[in-house]
């Protein structure tokens, strides 16, 4: 298994899976009632800052420090 | 439910995420019968409708979109408090209607799950299925319906599919009562929240048991402030109650989003099927190029650039307010014919004619920018820009979620303003509110085109493609944006502070755009704009011309020319056609003069020659002077001042003869010398570029701030910067441009 890597060194077109997501509470909260949470499979559609990821069936932009603190496995794509 | 049954008001609460079409389904419920507002203190817009179905009154609070009921700032507060009727000035509502999407059901129940527990009748609006469809998935409802144990109802909003369903499941309401909710959470933690419920009972009886769960669950501590106050035996019992719960497994800020989303997979197991295989939808092709960084910024430029073409170009704007001019000037002749010359004569035409018909004359850009912008918000674009901007807005401390705003403010200050309530940072939206008076706003558009048209020579280069008129125009919403990001900055800099905050934003499908939504916008705006020229901008023009008007010594002006006229017109009688016009010449000289010297002791008149050394170095004139104080609190009224000042008593001549031909052959007192010249029109348009003419913006500013400090603020620096660009501006280009 690959090492985890934050998200936002993902490239546009990768599908990844969040293996956790670190970082203060209340942020931490706020992505998951965004649907980010560990486990939960996502496709950097657009890389750089702000990026455009596809979760579940919505777009959503982040800043790339924002998703810094998620960490994914490279080993599904 | 029985006709004769006494009518009981039923009030609904809309709850749902951003993009699954909560308003659009407000709106085709609620019809025409809305308001908006404000709640007091904070900047969460408030929207009420009311329909009826079956004789019942139903009221609807449209609240904003919110992907989670978990407060953490006075705005989301809002909401959670509406919901538990803890709000004053609003009833608590008999039911929720939450709005999911149906592409999206698994991020969608996350708020259901919240919902179900204020223990309100709760019903589901699946809406959006025809993305789902687009997407290759299918929701059973039935079977939704029954795993959630509340009333589900497909609606198509956009089409308004479902709305009588979904009026008669509403009312249907009123016979059933609430069924207890049932907690996703884990025994020990319904335990925990049970025991603090217990606690805080004591102190204030009425606490809602959730609002005991979410103390338990906010680790911001913003709920602990607004609710206990810093209670420090409450602090350390619940912070105990973090700990035991952490070593049972269960850590806090973890356990709402575990347990919410078991139970939203629990819910959706074998509710929602989709194909194997993610289907690539249009919108997904769509946006591979525009949000692409370079053909999405080449589109974004041609965009903007065909929006502003379609505001400023003569071929839809041009002739609409020809038109406009054309049926104020009709209005002006019947007066002149009908009325004796006099007072109410004069204020009738200089006045409220010139002054409301200045203002009204820009309804088609205005119209013509908000129809745009709505399509493009309707359509989705206008999220994909905010995006693109973001880039360039964060270099500035500034979020993309600013850009539409700043957009809305080129037509009107007060609309980008309110617009920036979508910006949940509250530094970021107080710094975009600060610097949205900077954007040109339409009421600038007449000061420019006058003194442009007037003054900048009509040449063009590059074949005739650009003019140096258009250049000039251009310059002046540049000058505003440049000015607006070093305000920004600044303010990034020194008063306002801090890190940047997270930025999310969530890009909607592409979806055509609803012609009536659209045009529901535009009119909306576009009478805010009539209604604000028919009271503000009229009784403004009144003050002013008032000012301009009296003391109104006509004697005293009339006397050193008392015998002259008196000679002119006997000679008049006997004179052959050549000595009559001579004659009438020096007539219209002297009812000039006399005017002007009304106008010199005029109470503007006076307040102009006051200031004047204040203005002298920026090239104005007391007549300039005083037509820009006139126009402090309205920058329109700069038009109708102008005309009062230099036209006022220009007998028939006033209606064919533009101003501009007016002004541009005015002459300082005394003098052979124009008072207009390049440098002067273009210190007179930086001016009013970046000063903060305006006092419904003001306003707008106080209501959306809570507070005085930041119109007094955004009054002061603009007004600073204003007059020192206009001085600079005066100085540099005197330089090069006069001898």
């Amino acid at each position: 298994m690959l090492p985890e890597i934050p998200l936002s060194m993902v490239q546009s077109g990768a599908v990844v899976r969040i293996s956790q997501i670190v970082g203060g509470c209340d942020d931490v909260k706020r992505m998951a009632e965004l649907g980010l949470q560990s486990g939960t499979e996502v496709e950097m559609l657009q890389s750089g800052s702000p990026c455009i990821l596809r979760v579940g069936q919505s777009k959503l932009c982040f800043r790339q420090s924002d998703i810094l603190n998620i960490l994914v496995n490279t080993d599904e794509t | 439910m029985s006709v004769d049954a006494p009518a009981q008001t039923l009030t609904v609460a809309l709850v749902g995420n951003p993009n699954t079409g909560k308003s659009t389904l407000f709106n085709g419920l609620s019809g025409i019968r809305q308001k908006t507002g404000n709640y007091p203190g904070v900047t969460v817009e408030k929207k009420h409708g009311t329909f009826n179905h079956h004789r019942q009154k139903v009221n609807l609070i449209d609240l904003p979109g919110t992907y989670s009921l978990a407060p953490r700032s006075p705005d989301e507060m809002v909401t959670v408090d509406v919901l538990l009727g803890r709000q004053a000035n609003e009833i608590k509502p008999n039911a929720v209607l939450v709005i999911v999407d149906a592409s999206n059901l698994e991020r969608n129940l996350y708020i259901v799950s919240q919902v179900k527990e204020l223990g309100l009748p709760t019903i589901v609006a699946l809406n959006m299925g025809d993305i789902a469809a687009d997407r290759g998935i299918t929701v059973d409802a039935a079977k939704l319906q029954e795993r959630l144990g509340l009333p589900v109802v497909v609606t198509q909003a956009n089409r308004r599919g479902g709305l009588e369903q979904l009026r008669e499941t509403i009312i249907s309401l009123l016979e059933k009562p609430a069924t207890a909710a049932d907690s996703p959470f884990p025994a020990e933690f319904r335990e925990k929240v049970d025991q603090l419920h217990a606690q805080l009972g004591k102190v204030s009886p009425d606490t809602p048991r959730y609002l005991a769960e979410r103390l338990l669950l906010d680790t911001t501590g913003y709920l602990e402030k607004e609710m206990l106050g810093g209670g420090q035996d409450l602090h350390n019992w619940i912070v105990e109650a973090r700990q035991s719960l952490a070593q049972h497994g269960q850590p806090i800020p973890a356990i709402e989003a575990i347990s919410r989303y078991k139970w939203v997979q629990q819910v959706l197991e074998g509710v929602v099927t989709r194909e194997a295989n993610r289907r690539v939808t249009l919108s997904d092709r769509i946006d591979k190029v525009l949000t692409n960084r370079i053909a999405g910024t080449v589109f974004f430029v041609v965009i903007m650039t065909l929006m502003f073409q379609a505001v400023f170009s003569d071929l839809v704007a041009g002739n609409l307010m020809d038109g406009i001019e054309w049926i104020f000037e009709q209005v002006a002749g019947v007066v002149d014919a009908n009325l004796a010359d006099g007072a109410l004569k004069s204020l009738l035409i200089d006045g409220v004619i010139a002054g409301v018909g200045g203002v009204l004359v820009f309804l088609p850009q205005i119209c013509i920018l908000f129809f745009f912008i709505a399509i493009l918000e309707d359509c989705g674009y206008l999220a994909r820009a905010a995006y693109l901007m973001d880039r360039l807005f964060s270099k500035i401390g500034l979020s993309g979620k600013s850009f539409i705003p700043l957009l809305s403010s080129f037509a009107c200050a007060i609309p980008g303003i309110m617009a920036a309530r979508v910006i949940e940072n509250r530094r970021d939206r107080l710094i975009t509110i600060l610097v949205a008076p900077l954007m040109s706003c339409s009421a600038r558009m007449p000061v420019y085109i006058l003194l442009t048209a007037a003054f900048i020579p009509d040449e063009s280069y590059l074949f005739g493609l650009i003019s140096l008129q258009t250049l000039v125009m251009l310059s002046m919403y540049i000058l505003g944006i440049l000015a607006a990001v070093g305000v920004a900055f600044t303010l990034r800099k020194t008063i306002l502070p801090g890190e940047t905050p997270p930025f999310v934003m969530e890009l909607p499908s592409y979806k055509f755009p609803s012609i009536s939504g659209v045009l529901s916008v535009m009119v909306e705006k576009a009478w805010a704009f009539v209604r604000r020229a028919g009271t503000l901008i009229f009784a403004m023009t009144v003050i002013v011309w008032a000012l301009s008007y009296f003391p109104r010594d006509e004697k005293a002006a009339v006397a050193p020319f008392a015998d002259e006229v008196v000679q002119l017109n006997a000679d008049l009688e006997t004179a052959n056609e050549k000595e009559a016009i001579a004659i009438e010449e020096r007539l219209s000289e002297i009812q000039n003069e006399v005017d002007g010297e009304l106008l010199r002791h005029s109470f503007l008149g006076m307040a102009g020659h006051w200031i004047e050394p204040a203005v002298r170095p920026l090239g104005w004139d007391w007549r300039i002077g005083s037509a820009a104080i006139a126009s402090f609190p309205a920058r329109e009224v700069i038009i109708s001042t102008m005309g009062v000042l230099y036209n006022l008593g220009g007998d028939e001549d006033e209606e064919s003869q533009p101003l501009r031909e007016t002004i541009k052959s005015a002459k300082w007192a005394d003098t052979e010398e124009n008072v207009f010249n390049i440098p002067v029109a273009l210190s007179i348009m930086v001016f009013f570029a970046l000063c903060a003419q305006c006092a419904a913006t003001l306003a707008v500013i106080k209501r959306e701030t809570n507070s005085w400090r930041w119109p007094i603020f955004t009054f002061v620096y603009m007004t600073v910067l204003a007059y020192v660009g206009a001085l600079v501006t005066y100085q540099v280009s005197a330089l090069f441009l006069l001898n």
